[in-house]
């Protein structure tokens, strides 16, 4: 039986997912306001409505800035070699992927904003069917991976 | 060598066509919406001679701008009106060269070739007017292995083997066709539609003329039956029309599948580019013990889809015996493992839950009470056929897959053509020890993904690990006493 991939992402991943966390929280509170000022001018939707709304951004914010980056740190893991890339993630569902390093077509490390200001970058594996990214890893590391992927796959060139 | 050349001219009728194809509902919205009803007809034909007459010039200037030749092992098209663009395939990209003629080809004696790669940009790559000289020629060229030429023309007519569908299993699968859900969609919206071109007021005046004392009951159930034959009329013939004078022909190291009545299709694929087989055993079909075959195919999928159709209809009994003469690899399989019985459950569960989306708008809408409440039984028969159909097995090199929806489906394919393969569990199933397997091959521009259910979770990681190279891994799961299913 084959044991779970090694790496884990880096514990800076939690602090980038929290800050998109928030911002999103933000937008959330930022559509309630409007809903509720709306209905007070009396011309919005029913109450109800907006505390439906309300109690969802509620939910969503707390979960998107507290549980969910440190759940979802936790189960991320990864592991790289020669052959294929391993993947295990999920928060609810836990998934395993196994990429066999010859289907791979290309990689490349991607980097927003809020990426940038921790240093992390993500990295797309794309095969001639999907595309899977590992979300935030160090610059260094994602070079590394990146260029190691490619490496493997081209040793191991072959048609789809 | 194959110099820069241009389209037949025909190419610029195609264009325009193509563009009011492409955007047939926003026209249909500005002539019927935007007319707003009254009677300004004048104004009317002046638009649209006027559009006529600017997508006209759109498609000469188009056809002026296109140009497609080889150039060193590798297929250049430049095109664009407004943004140039040029294409550039190698040869050995190529995953399916497509001939095919509509009607308007088919009045000049014109085909429309088109070239599909693994990439997206497969799209582009259509040369929409050539004669057949040059399109035959175009694909020996594109298809000649590098320095070694083709078999000659001999070969072109006399394939080792040819495959027909006879007159009598097209009227089979037109009647059976699972397209009666497509059309039934259509048929019921240009119904609904109907009160908006004669007005509600004569409807009802001309239905109470004719039935004058029947109950509102009746009346729907008289309007579901005469939209469900409408369909199936439509769906006949659009099944009829498609795969009319269907033929597989099989070629030393490709197969070529033509069809269609008025737009004949034609469908150059390579062996070495098929990536999985499918078997689909749909719910009007599978009694009558008839199947359709389905091919994907890196580069090629049906308008929208992603599979080819390999072979529209087939007696079961014959499927082992066809795999066997056109794609020998995928032949010989059986199946080693199924769900436990403790998944029996999460299928029966998983199948009502999703039958009560449908039931409960249904009790809430139609004045039928609590029958709906009927279909229930059904969900839970389908979730047992669910657990009864899923199954897997796995050999050194071939994987076959067996699921239902609602339709069954058997898929085969190579431990070589796997892109990804993944195992997911949510809580419910991690505490049963069951997880879903998935497996991914190429097709179309996109991936295709087949996934088998609860399982359980020991086998699926083991499966998860057969398109490994560590042969250590390549352990192939099997039940304590593997049950012997026949692969079809």
């Amino acid at each position: 039986m084959r044991s779970e991939p090694e790496h884990r992402l880096p514990e800076t991943a939690i602090k980038a997912w929290r800050l998109s966390g928030i911002i999103w929280a933000v937008v959330l509170w930022f559509i309630t306001a409007i809903l509720v000022l709306l209905t007070l001018q009396g011309g919005g939707p029913p109450w109800w409505t907006d505390a439906l709304v309300g109690v969802l951004a509620l939910t969503i914010s707390i979960l998107a800035t507290t549980v969910m980056p440190s759940l979802r740190w936790k189960r991320w893991r990864y592991q790289i070699d020669e052959h294929e890339v391993d993947l295990r993630r999920g928060i609810f569902i836990i998934q395993r992927t196994l990429i066999p390093v010859k289907r791979v077509q290309h990689v490349d490390t991607r980097q927003g904003p809020i990426l940038r200001k921790y240093g992390l970058s993500s990295v797309a594996i794309t095969t001639a069917a999907t595309t899977h990214e590992i979300p935030a890893l160090d610059d260094e590391t994602a070079d590394e991976v990146r260029n190691q992927i490619s490496n493997f796959a081209r040793l191991a060139e072959e048609d789809v | 060598m194959f110099e820069s050349r241009r389209q037949h001219p025909v190419a610029a009728i195609t264009k325009v066509l193509e563009i009011i194809r492409g955007n047939f509902i926003t026209i249909l919205l500005i002539l019927f919406v935007g007319g707003g009803g009254d009677s300004e007809t004048l104004i009317n034909v002046t638009w649209i001679l006027g559009t006529i007459v600017v997508l006209l010039v759109w498609g000469i200037l188009s056809w002026l701008r296109f140009s497609y030749r080889i150039e060193e092992d590798q297929l250049v098209i430049e095109q664009g009106v407004l943004m140039r663009q040029k294409l550039y395939i190698s040869k050995d990209r190529i995953q399916v060269i497509d001939i095919t003629s509509g009607i308007v080809q088919r009045l000049f004696g014109l085909v429309e070739v088109q070239v599909k790669t693994a990439g997206s940009s497969s799209k582009e790559a259509k040369i929409s007017a050539v004669t057949q000289e040059v399109a035959k020629e175009l694909r020996e060229k594109l298809r000649k292995e590098n320095g070694k030429p083709v078999a000659e023309e001999e070969d072109e007519e006399q394939p080792t083997k040819v495959y027909r569908l006879g007159a009598k299993d097209l009227v089979i699968a037109a009647s059976t066709s699972g397209r009666l859900g497509v059309a039934l969609s259509i048929v019921g919206t240009v119904f609904s539609q109907v009160d908006q071109v004669v007005s509600e007021e004569q409807m009802v005046r001309y239905l109470e003329s004719v039935i004058p004392t029947t109950a509102s009951t009746t009346l729907i159930v008289s309007s579901i039956i005469f939209i469900l034959v409408v369909s199936w009329i439509l769906s006949f013939l659009g099944t009829v029309i498609t795969y009319g004078n269907f033929a597989v022909r099989l070629k030393e190291d490709e197969l070529i599948i033509s069809h269609g009545i008025f737009e004949r299709k034609q469908l150059t694929i390579p062996y070495n580019r098929v990536q999985a087989i499918q078997v689909k055993e749909e719910l009007m079909r599978q009694p009558l013990g008839y199947v359709t075959l389905k091919l994907d195919s890196a580069g090629y999928g049906d308008e929208g889809g992603k599979s080819v159709t390999l072979f529209p209809l087939l007696p079961r009994k014959k499927v082992t015996e066809f795999i066997e003469s056109v794609l020998p690899e995928y032949a010989e399989q059986s199946y080693t493992l199924r769900p436990p019985q403790k998944s029996l459950r999460r299928y029966i569960f998983r199948s009502v839950l999703t039958s009560l989306l449908i039931i409960v708008p249904l009790w809430l809408l139609l004045p039928f009470g609590y029958y709906p409440m009927g279909l229930v039984l059904l969900a839970v028969l389908l979730g047992y056929m669910q657990y009864k159909d899923a199954a897997i097995g796995a050999n050194e090199n071939t994987m076959i897959l067996r699921y239902r929806l609602l339709s069954r489906n058997t898929v085969i394919l190579k431990r070589y053509r796997v892109q990804t393969v993944s195992t997911s569990a949510n809580p419910f199933q991690n505490r049963r020890q069951l997880a879903d397997f998935t497996v991914t091959v190429a097709s179309g521009s996109e991936g295709h993904q087949f996934t088998v259910r609860d399982l359980d979770a020991d086998q699926v990681h083991q499966l998860w690990q057969w398109p490994s190279v560590h042969t250590d891994s390549r352990a192939i799961p099997k039940e304590e006493t593997p049950a012997t299913l026949p692969a079809f």
